[in-house]
């Protein structure tokens, strides 16, 4: 079973997507066709597994009642560790997030307190944004959430794509109704990302622009999310530098380490 | 010979069966003002229950606030909008609600917070008297929470403990802060009871970068007698742009159960006013045919039946005059001490709550006009209409019948 | 002559007044009835419905889990305490069910509630509020599967409608997080929004799974039992069982102290009216015997004259007393049955008070008035007036006892 291995809190919202993808579903049922969507999508996931990450990323977020910037370095150690901390603006710098298996802790350089993200804050808007604390969690278990099938390959809006159709398994605790991923032909990179609801309305879109050398390869350097209820609206993600395979230690991760920075 | 002084005479001279027939007639009207009273009590104490620790008779929102409760629903410029409120005769203070966790160090729970104009807010709700323990909100104690009891169970807090609260400021940046648990409420209702977070407004705007705007405006009527309804086209009137709703809309349960309670209430007060009749109509009865022997003596002197009649019923009135004003005075006492001191039923019941709203476990009387003068009324008239069979059966009576009569 | 004939006698010398008081002694009897009766009918109704939300009349749940709830609390072995508890006599059913707090979100919103799971083998619409308040859809057909029943409020906030998913999240029994969907197949109202906007009900088997328990641990088991007055004893009973001594055993009134607390306080306001009705029965009886004694005066002079003893006169008075409450009493009973049966079975229909936008569901609250009585309550009311009429007998009877004889031969 391969796993997906996020790169930094923000690549876990990326990934929160990417790792939707039915990797080990596919591998079970051996048609030409299932092998190739499998095939693509592991490449797809490729993109972001490491050993460990750090990475350096900015977050705009614009609604109708505010806009803001936060500027962020984050580490990540196998798919479970992952520790971040703001580094701007300054009414939050120092505030750390530690996500260990299904577990959020912050720590509040403000209040000089940790606090334990419980269930009920699990739907809330993380960090200000259209994400919410749940989409950072759920990667880990998303990867058995979804039958994928290709549903259109070619040339639109003068680019060679593939588009994935995924449709969430029956006992998978997904709200949505679809997700539909297109990626580029030739790189196997990901291009859009779209949630559906149950009657098969937008929802939300992902798009990924910008494509930079990031971690030794060609990446999508921004990442942006736009409610489809509020298009006016939208979290965009940037990353200034990425990483791989780094040596981290275990004490990083650890909640004794929150404040300690 | 004046009809009244005879009356008077007669009552005199049979001061003992005077006295019987009128204490009955005082001490069953006096139970009439008394229970009256307590229902009535009954009643304002729960309509005022329903609405005097949170909702008030009508809350102002801005439109689809209480579907959705977004912090950027809000009311703009609500000085302007509660000054002019006041204006016309109620009473009003602001609100400003919030949402997030409230964490210790062992545990954490979602709550509203909300933020009280504390100098308006005495006016128009009583939950600083609501306190299980600890103190209410002062202005000069920016960083003193008062929460509800389930919350406080749930967190573990007692008073003086430290609460980190983690959410979002309106302008989308994290509200963090340190709060000290000042009080501790007692049951209000089941989402204070298990959320309910109370700061000074001033504390909440800073908090949630909440510069303007409010998301409630609670009004109470000045004058409680003016209709509700009416009360509230008024106040919608003043705030056009926003939902007017009183409290009979925002809690239809409550105000249906009050109504039943109501009607339940009227239909005890008739049984007991039946009671009450058959007390006075026994004891009018009585006092008539008890001395139909002393009539006959009086026909056989000369009395005409009219002049029996009207003796009879100078009699009953001078009786009933006494009565009444006994019965006044007496249930006028009883009432007002038990509308000053209430009845106490807190040691049988403790926390009391229907359908989410709790009830204040202390039963007052309430006298209005209405609960002193209809039992004398009604007095009057039962006696009027109780001495009519015996009068008329003692002004038709032959003197020798009534001589004999058992 | 015997004094018991010639109080009987004494009485229906005066036929109007004896009939008139002991109306009003019967009047009084139906008064209390009725008091007592929409007392004992409603109490009974709101502890039953309140039983139905969940909790049941008794409840057997995880030791300290009332106090501070937590869903690695848990009971064990179920199966074999619900067993038992079904073998009691006066245990008319007993539930299996989970509840906890849960995050409910659909693709639009995400709303805090709570969480119901129940075995649908074991639950209907007698035990259980929601399944008589379903509005839309039906209840649960198995404990498996992935259908949930939610609150019509509940069912807005999210956007929902039949048939769509809902994905609840909650902490399991190792504290960790977890999701899991469930599909809409009912909606329910019962009229209290605090419920209708946070209420779900779940299939237990699937909620077992979801939250890492066995197949027979539950949170709690609530017991209806036949007749809601039996719970305290069933509590004391069912707690002193060896079977539950890892339990804590909880009567209604401790697990919705709010319940009890208004129950008690509508019940002592209850005591309160026919206290004053009482007194007005007994003032009435008191006029009655006092005119009496007065009218007599002279009677009971030449009686006393003629030798007999002020202490046959004060029997002969509460004899008089005593026969004048047994004659109310029985007319009491005798118009009090046609009222009780009308009361018990059609009652009063109040709706009409309420105008015409009475739609309320009527899970909570009865548009009808009706009323039922306790064997106790008949025992306590009729004791209660016969009591008060025989007190109110003593001070004229006493008077009539002390009456020196000479004087009251000079009076008229």
């Amino acid at each position: 079973m391969k796993k997906t291995q996020p790169v930094s809190i923000i690549v876990i919202s990326l990934v929160t997507l990417l790792s939707m993808l039915p990797l080990t579903a596919q591998a079970d049922e051996p048609t030409a066709d299932k092998t190739r969507t499998s095939k693509i999508l592991n490449i797809v996931d490729d993109l972001w597994r490491g050993k460990s990450s750090h990475a350096v990323t900015t977050m705009r977020v614009k609604t109708a009642h505010y806009t803001r910037t936060m500027r962020m370095e984050g580490w990540s150690k196998g798919k479970e560790k992952t520790l971040f901390r703001i580094l701007e603006p300054l009414r939050e710098k120092g505030t750390v997030t530690l996500k260990s298996g299904t577990h959020i802790f912050t720590y509040l350089p403000k209040t000089d307190r940790t606090i334990r993200l419980t269930s009920g804050m699990m739907m809330g808007a993380w960090m200000g944004s259209h994400l919410t604390n749940d989409d950072l969690v759920k990667e880990a278990r998303l990867e058995e959430d979804y039958d994928a099938a290709i549903t259109f390959e070619g040339r639109r809006d003068g680019k060679e794509l593939i588009e994935f159709t995924l449709i969430p398994k029956v006992d998978a605790a997904v709200v949505w109704g679809k997700v539909l991923l297109t990626i580029f032909a030739d790189t196997y990179t990901p291009v859009t990302q779209r949630y559906y609801d149950e009657d098969m309305q937008l929802a939300r879109t992902f798009t990924f622009t910008d494509m930079k050398m990031l971690g030794g390869r060609e990446r999508p350097a921004v990442f942006r999310v736009v409610p489809a209820d509020k298009p006016d609206e939208f979290t965009e993600f940037t990353y200034e530098s990425l990483e791989f395979n780094l040596k981290l230690s275990d004490r990083l991760f650890s909640k004794a380490s929150l404040t300690k920075r | 010979m004046n009809i009244i002084s005879l009356a008077s005479r007669n009552v005199r001279r049979n001061w003992q069966r005077s006295l019987v027939t009128t204490l009955a007639m005082a001490f069953a009207s006096t139970i009439i003002i008394f229970y009256g009273a307590l229902m009535e009590g009954m009643v304002r104490g729960s309509e005022h229950n329903a609405v005097a620790m949170s909702s008030g008779d009508i809350q102002i929102h801005a439109k689809d606030y209480r579907d959705d409760p977004d912090l950027y629903k809000r009311i703009i410029e609500p000085d302007l909008l509660t000054h002019k409120i006041r204006d016309a005769g109620f009473r009003a203070a602001a609100r400003i609600y919030g949402f997030g966790l409230m964490a210790t160090d062992s545990s954490s729970s979602g709550v509203q917070l909300r933020g009280l104009d504390l100098q308006h807010e005495q006016e128009v709700s009583e939950i600083d008297q609501h306190l299980m323990s600890g103190t209410w909100l002062r202005n000069d104690d920016s960083h003193g929470v008062v929460i509800g009891k389930k919350l406080a169970r749930q967190l573990g807090v007692a008073l003086g403990d430290e609460l980190t609260f983690i959410g979002q400021t309106a302008d989308g940046y994290m509200a963090n802060d340190i709060f000290k648990v000042r009080g501790i409420l007692k049951a209000v209702s089941t989402a204070i009871d298990s959320a309910g977070v109370f700061m000074p407004e001033e504390s909440l705007r800073e908090l949630l970068t909440l510069p303007e705007g409010a998301h409630e405006i609670v009004v109470i009527r000045d004058d409680p007698t003016v209709d509700l309804k009416v009360a509230t086209q008024e106040v919608a009137a003043l705030a056009p742009a926003y939902e007017v709703l009183n409290w009979q809309q925002l809690m239809p349960v409550i105000a249906r159960f009050l109504e039943t309670a109501n009607v339940q209430t009227l239909i005890m007060m008739i049984f007991t006013y039946i009671a009450v009749a058959s007390v006075v109509l026994n004891a009018m009865l009585m006092s008539v045919f008890e001395r139909i022997h002393e009539f006959g003596v009086m026909k056989a002197i000369g009395v005409r039946p009219w002049q029996l009649v009207r003796l009879i019923y100078a009699e009953t009135i001078l009786q009933t005059c006494i009565a009444s004003l006994f019965s006044l005075g007496a249930g006028w006492l009883i009432a007002s001490h038990y509308q000053k001191h209430g009845m106490d039923m807190s040691a049988l019941a403790g926390d009391i709550s229907f359908a989410g709203i709790a009830m204040d476990p202390i039963w007052y009387a309430y006298i209005t006009p209405e609960v002193l003068i209809t039992p004398i009324l009604f007095l009057f008239i039962l006696a009027a209409l109780a001495v009519i069979y015996p009068a008329i059966k003692v002004a038709l009576i032959r003197p020798l019948d009534a001589i004999h009569y058992q | 002559m015997n004094l018991n004939r010639l109080a009987w006698r004494n009485l229906w010398r005066r036929k109007r007044r004896t009939m008139i008081t002991g109306f009003s002694v019967a009047f009084g009897v139906m008064l209390a009835v009725t008091f007592t009766g929409a007392g004992d009918y409603f109490y009974t109704r709101m502890i039953d419905a309140g039983a139905s939300m969940g909790m049941g009349h008794v409840t057997i749940e995880a030791v300290d889990y009332h106090r501070a709830p937590s869903l690695k609390k848990r009971l064990q072995h179920v199966e074999s305490l619900r067993e038992k508890a079904l073998q009691l006599p006066q245990v008319s059913d007993v539930m299996t069910r989970i509840t906890g707090q849960a995050m409910f979100a659909s693709a639009s919103k995400s709303v805090g509630g709570m969480f119901i799971a129940v075995d649908p083998a074991q639950e209907n619409s007698e035990n259980n509020l929601f399944i008589r308040s379903i509005i839309e859809g039906s209840m649960l057909s198995s404990p498996e599967g992935r259908n949930i029943i939610v609150g019509s409020k509940l069912a807005q906030k999210l956007h929902l409608r039949m048939g769509k998913k809902v994905v609840y999240t909650t902490t399991d029994v190792h504290g960790e997080i977890v999701s899991a969907i469930a599909r809409v197949s009912g909606i329910f109202e019962t009229g209290i929004s605090e419920v209708d906007g946070a209420m779900a009900m779940l299939p237990i088997h699937s909620v077992q799974k979801v939250l890492g328990y066995q197949v027979d641990e539950a949170t709690l088991l609530g017991i209806i039992l036949k007749d809601q007055r039996f719970s305290k004893s069933m509590r004391d009973k069912l707690a002193a069982m060896p079977l539950y001594s890892k339990a804590e055993v909880l009567s209604w009134q401790q697990s919705q102290p709010e319940l009890a607390g208004m129950i008690a306080v509508d019940k002592s306001s209850n005591y309160i009216s026919q206290l004053l009705i009482g007194l007005l029965v007994a003032a009435g009886i008191l006029n009655t015997m006092l005119m009496s004694v007065l009218e007599r005066t002279r009677e009971f002079g030449v009686m006393m004259a003629v030798g007999m003893a002020p202490g046959a006169l004060f029997r002969l008075i509460m004899l008089e007393s005593f026969w004048l409450a047994v004659i109310g009493l029985i007319a009491g009973i005798i118009i009090t049955i046609p009222w009780y049966i009308y009361m018990a079975n059609t009652g009063i229909d109040l709706s009409g008070a309420y105008g015409d936008d009475f739609n309320f569901a009527g899970v909570l609250l009865d548009p009808v008035m009706k009323i039922r009585l306790f064997q106790e309550s008949i025992v306590a009311i009729l004791l209660g007036l016969f009591t008060l009429a025989l007190a109110a007998g003593a001070y004229p009877a006493w008077r009539a006892g002390r009456i020196p004889p000479v004087e009251s031969l000079k009076t008229i």
